[in-house]
């Protein structure tokens, strides 16, 4: 079976002319120009584009496709532009979209408005043999017109392989070149000033060893900065509930790394910045809790038998209702002079070169040092806490084990560069496991006691509300069963964490220097 | 995926005419569609302008796999693609006899081609003997082109017939009415008497029309080259009943 071809017309290069000459030689009926116009989309955070794929909207159609390849993988007919996942109809778009985008909103990224002229090349029985076509693409809503890409298509017609060699052959003797590693994707994206995989929420930190711990901390904390200054910009938009969410875990980041990097600032600078990002992941926890809440709204409802789903309605009701409520709270707090003269506070300490006090004394130490010592000894403490809830397990206990591990995660990530790739992932998977269980134990807790205290303030007049409480409650029932599940598995996750393969790595990785440290 | 044949034990009656017309129309929805060119005169692939070859005859076809595959041609149409005729195959009836399980070779030859198309049509070549068994061992339905005279009636008795003594279902097996002229009181007569003796009558009708003869000038179905024309309009219909009558229905197959 023979494939499509693309050329490339060399510079200058006429197809008119083109077409001409190889009208000499073979009967060329030229067809209709097709005109199609297309909107590529990505998340904020590039999440289909990391994965190799190109997502766009035509008319109402969705098209989902591999980076440089032309080839549809999947398509589906939407009457209205889906933002979320959950606008999409059911069907394989969906399901391949679903697990890439999750809850994230499509954002259209650059209108293309591309221009195909069929061309069909017929044998003496005026049977078409093969088809050709002239390809542009030109943005749209622009003052610059001209062409990103232009190309030539050679496509066989099954059976007549013999014309389709032929053609390739002339083609490429006029100097048409075959394409493959294209795609006009980039070239749409450059024309709107937008650079594919610029945003992610993930710390990408490179770190020398012997820098100095101090500089190395700043080059941290600046790179959180900065993706707290990007998503704090769009959380007015609100359009969807992540940039809130990746604004509050850089707020997170830092107090970790304040608290956690420890003696590289004078003590009062910490303490003050400390206590300010305090504040300002404050502002928005009831925004955020409630963006979890309204999530899960589906998941909630499965939770529940069939005769109850509905009856849960007027909670989400009520939930909404007060999520505009954060959200303008939320938006106030980020407009008012307090989070102004902090987050610039920050920014002028963070620039300005590090006075040394008495309280600076890891300051001047090589990153790789400081930054194993306080690896290894936060690792160290994980493994007691939990070795203490293994003999005695307390709800309170696996909170502060939960809050330690969040810790230690932030640590090896802030650091990670300075270590080998494949062992350092290999223990944060491991580390991760173990947080999921721990995290998933105090999300059901948080939400069991979220719900019994949201019941005194459904509004008492309304006729459904016995049957919302009914509902309610069988849903607190279920979390706890689930709660209770999650935490008979505590055990074999943490003895999985703490088992003597990660053990040697751990110690491998971060206890050589730790030890001298000791000593 | 669904085999039907056009097919008839008479001569002359617009089979070819609605094998590339319903094929047509079959690929245009957007399905996969073959159409077998089973006829040596090689009619349909006129039409469709492809040379009447088969790659290595119909020893090669007999064969089946890759040999059929490699002479599959596609059309001027999307989803539509050819499978041509050959002179040689004038002798599939002779060469079907001498193997084994001879009744049923045409069904093995086609069923690689099952996974590919949505759609194959088979136009085949006037037979009531072995290779009209195989036809109908093939197929999931047979498409009959009746013209509204008396011998062509008659003839349509005797396939029913021939069906039933040879444990063929009839219910595969539908009619429908072809060069009819409604001028005539005969062929108005002769309709409404076969619609209330026999089953699986579909009711439309393609007239007699000299622009479906003009196929063969234009080479290529009359939707292509006259879309707005009586002809056009009923092929379209009668795709439109074979889709609604026949293919909603449970496969026999």
């Amino acid at each position: 079976m023979q494939h499509n071809l693309k050329f490339k017309l060399p510079d200058g290069h006429n197809e008119k002319q083109f077409f001409g000459k190889l009208a000499d030689r073979y009967a060329i009926i030229r067809e209709p120009t097709v005109t199609e116009r297309f909107t590529i989309c990505d998340t904020f955070d590039w999440r289909i584009f990391n994965k190799s794929m190109v997502f766009f909207a035509s008319g109402n159609r969705l098209f989902l496709r591999k980076l440089a390849e032309d080839k549809i993988r999947y398509s589906a007919e939407s009457p209205s532009f889906p933002f979320f996942i959950w606008d999409f109809p059911d069907g394989e778009l969906r399901r391949q979209l679903a697990p890439i985008i999750k809850m994230r909103a499509l954002l259209k990224l650059v209108d293309v408005q591309s221009r195909s002229v069929p061309y069909r090349i017929l044998n003496p029985d005026e049977k078409t043999v093969a088809r050709m076509a002239y390809e542009e693409f030109h943005p749209r809503r622009r003052k610059n017109k001209s062409a990103l890409v232009t190309h030539l298509w050679l496509r066989p017609v099954k059976g007549y392989p013999k014309y389709l060699r032929t053609l390739a052959r002339l083609f490429q003797e006029a100097g048409l070149k075959i394409i493959k590693e294209e795609d006009v994707f980039f070239k749409a994206l450059e024309v709107v000033d937008k650079k594919p995989g610029d945003y992610s929420a993930k710390l990408n930190i490179q770190l020398d060893p012997n820098m100095c711990s101090d500089q190395a901390t700043k080059i941290i904390l600046c790179f959180l900065l900065q993706v707290m200054r990007i998503n704090e910009a769009n959380i007015e938009k609100d359009l969807d509930t992540e940039f809130l969410h990746d604004f509050r875990v850089a707020i997170r980041r830092t107090r970790s790394a304040l608290g956690q990097i420890k003696y590289v600032f004078p003590v009062k600078t910490t303490d003050r910045f400390k206590k300010d990002f305090a504040f300002v992941g404050k502002l928005s926890n009831a925004l955020r809790d409630l963006d979890v809440y309204l999530l899960n709204e589906d998941k909630y409802k499965a939770m529940l038998p069939p005769m109850l789903r509905n009856d849960i309605d007027p909670l989400f009701d009520h939930l909404r209702k007060k999520r505009s409520k954060a959200l303008q709270n939320v938006i106030r707090g980020l407009k008012a002079k307090k989070y102004a003269k902090i987050l610039k506070d920050w920014e002028a300490f963070l620039n300005k070169p590090q006075r040394d006090s008495e309280t600076t004394s890891n300051a001047k130490r090589p990153v790789i040092d400081l930054s194993r010592n306080r690896i290894y000894k936060k690792y160290r403490n994980v493994v007691k806490v939990g070795s203490q809830i293994l003999e005695n397990t307390e709800d309170e206990m696996l909170h502060v084990l939960r809050i330690d591990c969040k810790k230690l995660r932030y640590l090896m990530e802030f650091f990670s560069s300075l270590f080998p790739r494949k062992k350092i992932n290999v223990l944060i998977k491991q580390l991760k496991k173990l947080q999921d269980n721990l995290g998933d134990f105090n999300d059901l807790r948080v939400q069991e006691e979220y719900l019994l205290n949201i019941i005194k303030e459904l509004p008492a007049t309304q006729r459904q509300l016995k049957t919302t409480l009914v509902a309610i409650g069988s849903l607190v029932g279920a979390l706890g069963r689930e709660r209770r599940m999650v935490k008979e598995t505590f055990a074999d996750t943490f003895t999985d964490f703490a088992s003597t393969g990660n053990k040697e790595l751990f110690q491998k990785l971060f206890a050589s220097k730790a030890k001298e440290d000791v000593a | 995926m669904t085999t039907l044949a056009i097919y008839s034990n008479k001569g002359g009656v617009g089979k070819t005419a609605a094998a590339v017309n319903l094929s047509y129309l079959a690929a245009q929805t957007g399905a996969k569609t073959l159409i077998c060119d089973l006829d040596p005169q090689g009619s349909a692939t006129y039409y469709l302008r492809v040379k009447p070859k088969l790659k290595s005859g119909a020893k090669g076809f007999i064969r089946g796999g890759k040999e059929v595959y490699r002479s599959i041609k596609g059309t001027d149409y999307d989803n539509l693609d050819l499978l041509p005729a050959d002179f040689s195959l004038r002798n599939l009836e002779v060469s079907f006899d001498n193997l084994k399980r001879s009744k049923k070779r045409l069904r093995k030859i086609l069923r690689p081609f099952k996974t590919e198309y949505d759609f194959i049509f088979l136009d085949c070549p006037v037979t009531i003997s072995l290779l009209a068994e195989n036809i109908l061992n093939a197929v999931d339905y047979a498409l009959v082109p009746l013209i509204p005279t008396t011998l062509s009636v008659r003839t349509y008795g005797q396939l029913l017939s021939f069906c039933n003594q040879n444990n063929y279902d009839t219910g595969k097996i539908y009619t429908f009415f072809s060069m009819v002229d409604r001028r005539k009181n005969m062929h108005r007569d002769i309709i409404a008497a076969v619609s209330k003796t026999y089953s699986g009558v579909l009711q439309s009708f393609i007239p007699y029309l000299a622009l479906i003869e003009k196929m063969g000038i234009y080479r290529a179905p009359v939707a292509e080259f006259s879309p707005e024309s009586v002809a056009s309009r009923s092929y379209q219909n009668l795709w439109n009943k074979v889709q609604k009558t026949v293919l909603s229905q449970s496969k026999h197959h």
